[in-house]
């Protein structure tokens, strides 16, 4: 008896169901072959253990409905993956079918699909400049010079206005400890600052784009600032 | 005896009144320095050259000027006895802050400082209010810096770098602009002149809404008009030197000295 046909044998063995024959023929390869030996040793273990354990594990509740689910799966997943396989074949074959296809039109269609193709083009490219000016800020769309400036007027004034809001809160605190001409003094000076900003303002209500009125108008409103904040820590 | 003496009219002969007015006024005389020293801070700083002085002041008329000496003398007359003035020496500066000595003290009253130096210092003075008087300096810089009401003048200045600032009050600068300095006058409600020799070069920008901008003899046609004559740029001479004029509710001119 050879390796391969003891280890064909070696369940049987174990399970206690062979002949007499083979089971002496198997005995004496044993002795004399101590790989399958260890085999046999090694099987005998592994069936002793499960027959003392019997019972501590139990089968999954409803086996039957976990394969089910696993199969499941299993398909869901390799399905999206045949459905592309599918979608490129069938893209291939529309593809293929268009270019090899032969076509025959008489002139007044020859005439129509021109007509149609030059009508899309033209709206095609109208739409697109439309959209590539808009984009630019220089298509109708876009708001105008006069508009930019005076929003960019606003932005900074509204900034100011902040900065000038925090610092006032602070000088009408402090106010009250100085004596009556230091706060007729502030008073007098704000006012004549505030105639400077609004002067500025004017002139640029007029003329968005005056630079010197521009320029009033941030110097101004530095110096209300600096006011403020000189006499925020009297 | 002392019924008889309370008795007696007091006769006076006019030597008797005249010895008593003598010695009323001898006694006043005596007696009123003491008291304006109550109101009178004055400290000696022995300097070298290129000092700086720097005074942050309430309320007050300021005035510096210089002298021949190499110290800086500080006089402070106080409105109220109440105010701390401590002027300090720190290396090169001196240093008077009146605002910081007298922070949350409420009212000090009026400061005014008279303020001698060498020559060559250089002169940073702010208050908030209050007039303020240069004299007679070639130092780096001298700065006048008021943050309402008051009239800067700075008379014979010769500095490098030069800044008058006020809300009300007007500006007079009377000196010379030297290669490479900056110049700066500006006022909200008050007008600026400036009176310089006739061979001054700067790059001027001058700016008045008023459009009150006198440039006199330095004008030439190569100057730039912006704003329909509200700004004016450009060079005199070589324009080695840089002015910048501002004032909103004022007048611009410029005098030759």
């Amino acid at each position: 008896m050879n390796c391969e046909k003891c280890q064909e044998l070696m369940g049987d063995l174990v399970d206690g169901g062979l002949s007499r024959e083979d089971k002496s023929t198997l005995s004496l390869h044993l002795e004399e072959c101590l790989a399958c030996a260890d085999v046999r040793n090694d099987l005998q273990s592994i069936v002793a253990f499960c027959r003392s354990h019997r019972g501590e594990y139990s089968a999954p509740p409803n086996a039957e409905g976990l394969w089910l689910r696993i199969r499941n799966v299993i398909e869901a997943e390799t399905q999206p993956a045949s459905k592309a396989s599918a979608a490129r074949r069938q893209g291939k074959s529309f593809w293929s079918g268009l270019m090899s296809r032969s076509w025959e039109l008489s002139m007044p269609q020859l005439a129509a699909s021109a007509a149609a193709i030059v009508l899309v083009v033209s709206l095609g490219t109208t739409v697109g400049l439309r959209r590539w000016d808009n984009a630019r800020g220089t298509g109708p769309v876009a708001s105008s010079p006069r508009a930019e400036a005076a929003t960019r007027v606003s932005d900074r004034m509204w900034q100011q206005q902040q900065a000038i809001n925090y610092w006032n809160q602070r000088v009408e605190t402090n106010k009250v400890r100085w004596n009556q001409g230091m706060r007729d003094t502030f008073d007098r000076n704000l006012k004549v600052i505030d105639q400077a900003v609004n002067d500025s303002l004017n002139e640029l209500n007029r003329d968005p784009h005056d630079e010197v009125s521009e320029e009033m108008l941030n110097a101004a409103l530095n110096e209300k600032l600096a006011l403020l904040r000189e006499f925020s820590d009297l | 005896m002392s019924i008889r003496l309370l008795s007696t009219p007091l006769r006076f002969s006019g030597a008797h009144i005249f010895s008593a007015l003598v010695v009323c006024a001898v006694l006043y005389s005596f007696g009123s320095p003491t008291a304006n020293a109550q109101n009178r801070v004055s400290k000696r700083f022995p300097v070298g050259k290129n000092v700086r002085v720097e005074l942050k002041n309430i309320s007050g008329t300021i005035t510096v000027e210089s002298w021949n000496r190499d110290e800086i003398k500080i006089t402070a007359s106080l409105e109220t006895p109440n105010a701390n003035v401590y002027p300090k020496l720190m290396g090169e500066c001196v240093s008077i802050d009146v605002m910081g000595d007298n922070r949350g003290r409420g009212d000090v009253g009026d400061v005014n400082f008279k303020i001698q130096v060498p020559q060559d210092s250089s002169v940073d003075i702010e208050t908030r209010r209050g007039d303020i008087t240069v004299s007679n300096i070639r130092g780096g810089l001298v700065r006048a810096h008021i943050s309402t009401e008051g009239d800067i003048k700075l008379l014979d200045i010769s500095a490098t770098q030069v800044l008058a600032q006020n809300t009300i009050g007007d500006i007079h600068f009377d000196g010379g602009f030297s290669r490479g300095g900056t110049y700066q006058f500006q006022s909200t409600k008050g007008n600026i002149s400036v009176r310089i020799p006739s061979d001054s070069a700067f790059r001027l920008v001058a700016a008045a809404p008023t459009k009150k901008i006198a440039l006199g003899e330095f004008w030439h046609n190569g100057f730039k008009t912006l704003g329909d004559g509200r700004k004016f740029v450009g060079d005199v001479g070589d324009g080695r030197s840089s002015v910048m004029v501002t004032t909103f509710q004022g007048s611009i001119t410029f005098i030759r000295r």
